[in-house]
């Protein structure tokens, strides 16, 4: 029997996505994942514009991830232009990086995911019957959103970070406030802890290496080298180690490490870090009964969960220790250099790099998303899995594809509710 | 901007008017350039994001917006009149979705949109909707 399965439209990586399977007896044998997005241009917006326009520019490639991207790119200019941020500065670039990532667990696990695993279209078909659920979401997204407001002065697109330190700092008092609602909080993520270590995920390894950074001492979000569990490098090698290329049916490129594929997120975190997961975390982690190091990407869902537990975990300690002073932004000493920024956003790991000129020009930038890093790892993973689901019938089988591929959390995940499955 | 069915007109009394939209989308940015015009004494919160209604103290949710393909501002009242498609990623989280949500959720707020045309003369239609505030 041969078949072919055409799944358009996966709508995201800010565009569209689509997967092309071709199938012959019981053997899969053409699995085509690409971006058909219109290009975006991003990196070549930047160039002819200055050092501290970079930030507020790619700001604008994700709403969602918006604060990932300003902070990514205030680290990699400041690299250039050897700018050592003050530890407030750093704190609170840390405390905004949380915040997002609170607000984008959330939102993807309970508005993505969740419907899936309790057989529903979407998060409004089961939103009279699983109000609690919905309402453990927003106010956890509603904490995500505070934080991101009083640290970055505007709940999308923040305003207050810059090259060099903060344009406006939060009073002392606001942290109080943050702390109070992280506090209220922690039951959601408990609640979402076990929730999600209560749904059934399909048995599946996927043969890659987990990639993250890896920081000293701390479960790593600005800092760290880029880590798996064969291999660790400085961010300023990564164009030794990480290579992208592109195929001509994708908007989007491919990224490989020394020619081979790789997953970052929040799974690959945990399997990097989870010896350094704060207190009740950890203690979740325990409960989950995963084992680490888990190379099932279903699991990329309780990994969230439990990053929900360790980001209120590590705000709250940053809310009772930080004590605001008033500090100007760092002048920047303008000079031709490169600078390169790797940080652990919600989907993985981010990274921005820049050439400047002696003017403080960008004449050269490169952005790697988590989802360039995880699109042949999800074709590949569609490949392997669907060899194994072949006896199911057409639809269950777009189901699993769609299931396997939100479970990334890619920006196109929950496009594949949108796909069109046309069979020959 | 909202996509909705509309119908009757009636009083509101509403502390805050919450004002959604993008300034820097022409089509989209009215309602804000509206509400510049009020000059009655009410709290303006322009909103990013429709999460900012759950921090609501007042029983009623009133909202300022553009709805497409309408002339005169109208009053929406029934969530299940805006037209939303399912959530396929999270850039479809809106205000009508979320306004959707709640409803289905059963939180309880009562809900009045005053809706706008997209364009048109914003002192003018700013008074119209003061009557309304």
């Amino acid at each position: 029997m041969t078949k072919s399965i055409t799944l358009n439209h996966i709508t995201k990586i800010e565009g569209h996505a689509k997967l092309e399977l071709g199938v012959k007896g019981r053997k899969v044998t053409k699995c085509e994942l690409s971006a058909v997005e219109g290009s975006r241009y991003f990196e070549g917006l930047v160039r002819g514009r200055k050092y501290f326009e970079a930030h507020e520019i790619t700001s604008r490639i994700c709403g969602i991830c918006s604060c990932a991207h300003v902070i990514a790119a205030i680290s990699a200019v400041e690299d250039a232009l050897k700018i050592e941020a003050t530890e407030q500065t750093k704190q609170l670039r840390i405390l905004l990086t949380l915040g997002e990532r609170i607000r984008s667990h959330a939102t993807h696990l309970y508005f993505l995911a969740l419907p899936d695993y309790l057989g529903y279209g979407s998060a409004l078909e089961m939103a009279s019957k699983h109000r609690g659920k919905l309402q453990n979401a927003l106010n956890l997204m509603r904490t995500g959103n505070n934080i991101i407001k009083v640290i970055g002065g505007r709940d999308l697109h923040p305003v207050s970070a810059t090259v060099g330190g903060w344009l406006k700092l939060p009073k002392q008092e606001h942290f109080k406030s943050i702390r109070k609602e992280l506090e209220k909080a922690k039951k959601d993520a408990l609640n979402t802890c076990k929730l999600f270590f209560s749904l059934k995920y399909p048995d599946f390894e996927s043969s890659t290496e987990c990639f993250s950074l890896v920081d000293n001492d701390k479960y790593a979000v600005l800092e760290g080298k880029f880590t798996s569990e064969k291999s660790s490098f400085d961010k300023h090698q990564y164009k030794q180690f990480i290579e992208e290329y592109h195929e001509p049916r994708s908007t989007a490129n491919f990224v490989v490490k020394q020619d081979h594929r790789y997953m970052v997120g929040a799974l690959s975190r945990l399997n990097n870090s989870h010896n350094m997961l704060i207190r009740n975390a950890k203690k979740m982690l325990k409960s989950s009964k995963l084992r680490i190091p888990s190379k099932n990407p279903y699991h990329n869902n309780i990994a969230q969960a439990i990053e929900l537990v360790q980001c209120i975990e590590h705000a709250i300690n940053i809310c009772e220790t930080l004590e605001i002073k008033q500090e100007n932004v760092i002048k920047a000493n303008i000079k031709a250099g490169n600078g390169i920024s790797a940080i652990e956003v919600p989907r993985g790991t981010l990274w921005h790099d820049y050439t400047l000129n002696e003017n403080g020009v960008v004449t050269n930038a490169n952005i790697i998303t988590p989802t360039a890093q995880n699109l042949l790892n999800i074709q590949e993973d569609i490949k392997t899995f669907v060899s194994g689901i072949l006896n199911k019938k057409k639809e269950g089988i777009t189901i699993e594809i769609e299931k396997l591929i939100r479970s990334y959390d890619p920006c196109f995940s929950c496009s594949a509710h949108f796909l069109e499955v046309k069979w020959s | 901007m909202l996509s909705a069915f509309f119908g009757g007109e009636m009083e509101l009394n509403a502390k805050t008017l919450y004002v959604f939209g993008n300034e820097f989308l022409d089509f989209d940015s009215f309602a804000q350039k509206i509400s510049k015009e009020i000059s009655k004494k009410i709290k303006i919160v322009q909103a990013i994001s429709p999460e900012i209604l759950l921090d609501s103290k007042d029983e009623e949710l009133l909202i300022l917006d553009v709805v497409k393909n309408i002339r005169k501002p109208a009053i929406i009242e029934d969530a299940s009149r805006i037209m939303t498609k399912n959530i396929v990623s999270l850039h479809d989280f809106d205000l009508g979705f979320f306004l959707k949500l709640m409803n289905e959720m059963k939180i309880n707020k009562k809900l009045k949109i005053i809706g706008v045309p997209s364009k048109g003369n914003a002192a003018k239609i700013a008074k119209e909707v003061e009557k309304w505030l």
